[in-house]
């Protein structure tokens, strides 16, 4: 574990600026700390600077219409206490809950877990799913990116130098599951996950999966298979196979190509089947 | 027992326990090793000197042994290797320096030079087929026993039917919570070393022999112990902070990181099993039994696991004719250590499973024909011991009893099995024990720590409990260093209250007697509390110890000693073909059910219920019992279930992490029922066995069979991770 200098601006033009300053060196914004911090004590991480985001004005979440803004240092244990995120976007819920642990969940943030980008990330494949995009403020503007353009690779995102997330944007409720294969209900990471969501006003699939490297993935041929509606049990299983072909599949640690990609076609079933197509519908 | 009377909960809930990684010494330097880059290799050169220039940095290697040791150390166990790295991360010198990430960066700066040599990391990969008689002149064969007995060739010739299978088991690491860690501190010619451990003594001679000092010269004082399970048994870090000491003239920390602690933490390496079983009708006629056990780099001479393992292989089942050969293999991993009931969950997984499958392929209920060739009382081991008083086969009836129950009620998808193990109360070499009594209170003096169990803090003190009828709130534990305290061989095998216990047994009989003549009357002595003095009571006269004691006696204590020594055991070795096999005493048993659901897409299995039936023999002390059986399980399940560590290729540990070395959590471990098995008497205090390593044997093998009956999954390899249930179902 390497020594850093720990700062705590009191505004968003500070925490920029602090970022920045000492670009040469190396900084890393500091949310809930649950990843952060691992990668600094097993030396993976060695930034010369830590700038702590825990006095900026982020840790809201507002309802616009059926449109959710999550501040992106809100704890996810508020984020999934919050009687709205269950019943308006009940995959959210799911994915949010599968984090770690509770203890956990109430110092990690989406932030956090965007800016982190981990392979395994169960948020970004339900954010994926939900069309969600990042708000960024930066040295020089403000900027909206999709997820799906936000985040790159493992680990790397589209974050500029001095960039921050300011809040996570979902535009619309919708029916939505997440449905993972892991070793152990609480602090593990998915071997493999599916995140599905219906959008009423476009009357449309969306499928994600994640769970390992490189990133999460939407399957946008896949959802297009599920149709407009409810599916039936033959396209749902076409789907599933044309999942199981189509997603790139790596084996790590976890779990070995072919059994993610036996699973993709299981878990993409029993997500779309637990999805309450109508009660989106006559919303 | 309700937890409140566990006397160390206040302290541990208040945080004021000292544990390893807590000691803290005025002056104290912190301490860091440098780990060898690769798993094999030939030592060109350690260069000490970049480490040397850091400010306040003190190094030590191979090179400064000789100036540093008082002795001439142990030649066949270098503190540090000059030739050859057997294993990765093998500490090739040490540094201290004022905090932990200078000396970090001192370990860091030492520049080492390695030249790679080969290595020899997959077990199967040194005998791709069975070793042949070409074994016993192999480099990589350390141990090498055989046993055999009885017509084994015509037993097979004659069978109905002859089931041969191969079993595997991982590697599983002990993942006590607190890492090892230890300060040691060296004046003149004193090595003292406060340490985290579950053998004082043990440490002591280890110590000394590597190091080449008298023992007595060598203290080793215990500290709250945050887990051992086995690992904490023998010296991993004491030499290397010794030796710093003395090199820096300051005391010296050194600890592991839980990173460390998995990569050089002596753990439980991978065996491959073979059984074959010859069957006349529903009677088993023979039994051939092979182990390929992974030793890692444990030297000649110095592998207990073989000769040790294999028995279990053998038992708990009468066997006319057998034939047992196991071989403990070399690789370049770090040393093979005890996990509690070393190897033994492992080998009943094997043996349970494999005989279920021998049933099933004549037509016989897997459970009852376990039952029919169970051990009974009086009979002989495969290798012609006694069994003494056994529960197990009790312990099997109610099983199954309970077995039936949960059949009859399971929803679909749900299987219910039953697995076995039989476990031999430990003894090690024996110990003492000394109580001193007050006026107030009766003090254990004794060398042990509490490991976490109980059985130090609750069940010695339940022992002089029963012997003295002394209220427990009036019995302390003292734990004194090896300078001090009266010798005993450690906290392991199962044996404290077992063994240690009869120590106590024998000093309160004599304190009882002492008392008993200075009432005046014979007969068992009770001591009462009234207004806070203790009261000698013998039938009808009743005195304040008070006014039993002489006025020495008064500032000093009466002093009574016990002792237990272990009796000589012995196996039949007209059986013995070669090597040295473990004379097992002092048998206990546990039956196991679990109920489980399988998942037939997935192959993701969720332990839904379980039940525990074991002989303890006359239980001491029903809620530490009790406690020790649930954690037992606990671990079981991970053993069957999640855990494994997986070594590269090139030896490195690929999962040194609690995220990806997965041990169950509370979601994972369903609240089992526990039940004991009365009635069948062991040889410690008041009938009591050893339940420390039992609860941990028969849940690998209740697991396997309770996925069998869920879903037909026959999995051969540990852990059963969903994904190996998966291939088992043929859905890979």
């Amino acid at each position: 574990m390497s020594a850093f200098e720990l700062v705590t601006p009191r505004s968003v033009e500070e925490a920029i600026a602090s970022l920045r300053a000492s670009d040469g060196t190396g900084s890393a914004p500091l949310a809930g700390g649950t990843d952060l911090l691992l990668d600094i004590d097993d030396g993976r991480a060695a930034p010369a600077r830590v700038v702590s985001l825990r006095r900026l004005p982020w840790r809201t979440l507002d309802w616009v219409g059926g449109a959710l803004t999550i501040g992106s240092t809100l704890p996810l244990r508020s984020l999934e206490d919050d009687p709205g995120v269950r019943a308006q976007l009940p995959g959210l819920y799911q994915a949010v809950h599968a984090v770690g642990s509770v203890a956990l969940r109430h110092r990690a943030t989406i932030g956090g877990n965007l800016g982190r980008s981990a392979p395994a990330s169960d948020l970004i494949p339900m954010l994926l799913a939900l069309d969600a995009e990042v708000d960024l403020v930066g040295p020089s503007a403000e900027r909206r990116l999709s997820v799906n353009d936000f985040v790159r690779a493992s680990r790397r995102t589209a974050l500029a130098p001095g960039e921050l997330i300011r809040s996570v944007r979902v535009p619309e409720s919708r029916p939505s599951a997440y449905v993972w294969q892991r070793v152990r209900l609480a602090n593990d990471i998915s071997q493999i996950a599916v995140a599905v969501a219906y959008s009423p006003s476009g009357r449309r699939w969306s499928v994600a999966v994640g769970g390992m490297p490189p990133r999460p993935v939407l399957l946008p041929e896949v959802a297009r298979g599920l149709g407009n509606a409810r599916p039936t049990d033959p396209a749902l299983r076409a789907a599933g196979e044309r999942a199981t072909r189509e997603v790139t599949i790596a084996a790590d640690q976890r779990a070995s190509e072919e059994y993610r990609r036996r699973l993709v076609g299981t878990l993409l079933g029993r997500a779309v089947r637990s999805v309450d197509v109508a009660e989106g519908v006559h919303r | 027992m309700s937890a409140a009377t566990r006397s160390d909960l206040a302290v541990k809930l208040a945080g004021g326990a000292i544990y390893g990684t807590d000691l803290d010494l005025p002056g104290m330097r912190w301490a860091a090793l440098v780990p060898s880059p690769v798993a094999h290799g030939r030592v060109r050169s350690v260069d000490l000197a970049p480490a040397r220039r850091l400010p306040g940095v003190v190094a030590i290697g191979a090179e400064d042994l000789p100036s540093l040791l008082p002795g001439s150390g142990d030649a066949d166990r270098p503190i540090f290797p000059t030739r050859e790295v057997l294993y990765r991360n093998q500490p090739l010198a040490a540094v201290a320096a004022s905090t932990l990430p200078e000396a970090r960066r001192a370990a860091a700066a030492v520049r080492v030079d390695i030249e790679p040599l080969p290595a020899v990391i997959d077990l199967e990969s040194v005998f791709p087929d069975w070793p042949g008689a070409e074994a016993d002149r192999s480099p990589h064969v350390i141990a090498h026993v055989h046993a055999r007995h009885g017509e084994i060739e015509a037993a097979f010739r004659s069978a109905d039917r002859v089931v041969e299978e191969t079993y595997r088991t991982a590697s599983v690491h002990q993942v006590a919570l607190e890492p090892h860690a230890c300060v040691a501190s060296v004046t003149g010619d004193r090595w003292y070393v406060r340490t985290s451990t579950q053998t004082p003594f043990g440490i002591r001679e280890d110590v000394a022999s590597l190091l080449g000092v008298p023992e007595e010269r060598v203290v080793v004082d215990g500290t709250w112990v945050g887990g051992g399970f086995g690992g904490k048994g023998s010296s991993l870090l004491e030499p290397f902070a010794l030796l710093l000491s003395r090199a820096a003239d300051r005391p010296v920390r050194l600890a592991l990181d839980y990173r460390q602690e998995f990569e050089l933490g002596r753990t439980t390496l991978p065996a491959v099993i073979r059984l074959a079983t010859a069957v006349r009708g529903a009677r088993i006629v023979g039994r051939r039994v092979r182990l390929l056990l992974d030793v890692g780099s444990s030297l000649p001479g110095r592998d207990f696991a073989t000769g040790y393992s294999i028995g279990f292989l053998l038992g708990p089942y009468r066997t006319d004719a057998f034939e047992v050969e196991g071989y403990g293999v070399r690789t370049n991993k770090p040393p093979f250590g005890p996990h509690r009931a070393p190897f033994a969950p492992q080998c009943a997984f094997a043996v349970e499973s494999h005989l279920a499958e021998v049933a099933r392929s004549v037509g016989v209920d897997p459970d009852a024909f376990r039952a029919d060739h169970l051990w009974h009382e009086g009979d002989s081991t495969a290798l012609g011991q006694r069994v003494g008083p056994f529960g197990l086969p009790s312990a099997l009836e109610q099983a199954r009893a309970t077995a039936a129950r949960w059949r009859a009620e399971r929803p679909p998808g749900r299987g219910v099995g039953i697995g076995m193990g039989f476990w031999s109360t430990g003894t090690g070499a024996g110990g003492e024990v000394r109580l001193v009594l007050t006026p107030t209170e009766l003090r254990i003096v004794q060398g042990e720590r509490e490991i976490g169990s109980g059985s130090v803090l609750r069940g010695l003190v339940v022992v002089a409990e029963r012997a003295l009828g002394i209220p427990s709130d009036r019995v302390r534990v003292e734990y004194l260093s090896t300078a001090e305290a009266p010798y005993d061989s450690g906290v392991f095998g199962s044996r404290t209250v077992g063994a240690l216990g009869r120590a106590i047994l024998e000093a309160s009989a004599s304190l009882g007697a002492t008392l008993a003549e200075r009432l005046g009357e014979a007969g068992p002595v009770r001591l009462e509390l009234t207004g806070g003095e203790l009261i000698a009571v013998a039938r009808s006269v009743r005195r304040p110890v008070r006014e039993l004691l002489s006025p020495g006696e008064l500032s000093v204590g009466l002093v009574a000693n016990g002792r237990h020594f272990a009796d000589p055991r012995k196996i039949d070795d007209s059986r013995v073909v070669t090597g040295s096999f473990y004379p097992y005493t002092d048998f206990t048993g546990a039956a196991h059910v679990a109920e489980v659901s399988v998942d037939r897409e997935t192959g993701a299995v969720r332990v839904e219920r379980y039940a525990a039936f074991h002989d303890a023999g006359a239980v001491v002390d029903p809620g530490t019992a009790r406690a020790s059986v649930e954690g037992g399980i606990a671990m079981g399940l991970g053993i069957a279930l999640t855990e494994e560590a997986l070594w590269s290729d090139d030896g490195r540990f690929l999962n040194a992490h609690l995220l990806d070395y997965r041990i169950p959590t509370l979601g994972e471990v369903p609240v089992p029922d526990v039940t004991f098995v009365e009635g069948f008497p062991g040889a410690g205090p008041f009938g009591a066995k050893g339940l420390g390593e039992p609860p941990i044997i028969p849940v690998p093998a209740a697991i396997a069979a309770a996925i069998r009956d869920a879903s037909g999954a026959h999995v051969t390899e540990l852990p059963i991770s969903a994904e190996r249930v998966a291939r088992a179902l043929k859905l890979l």
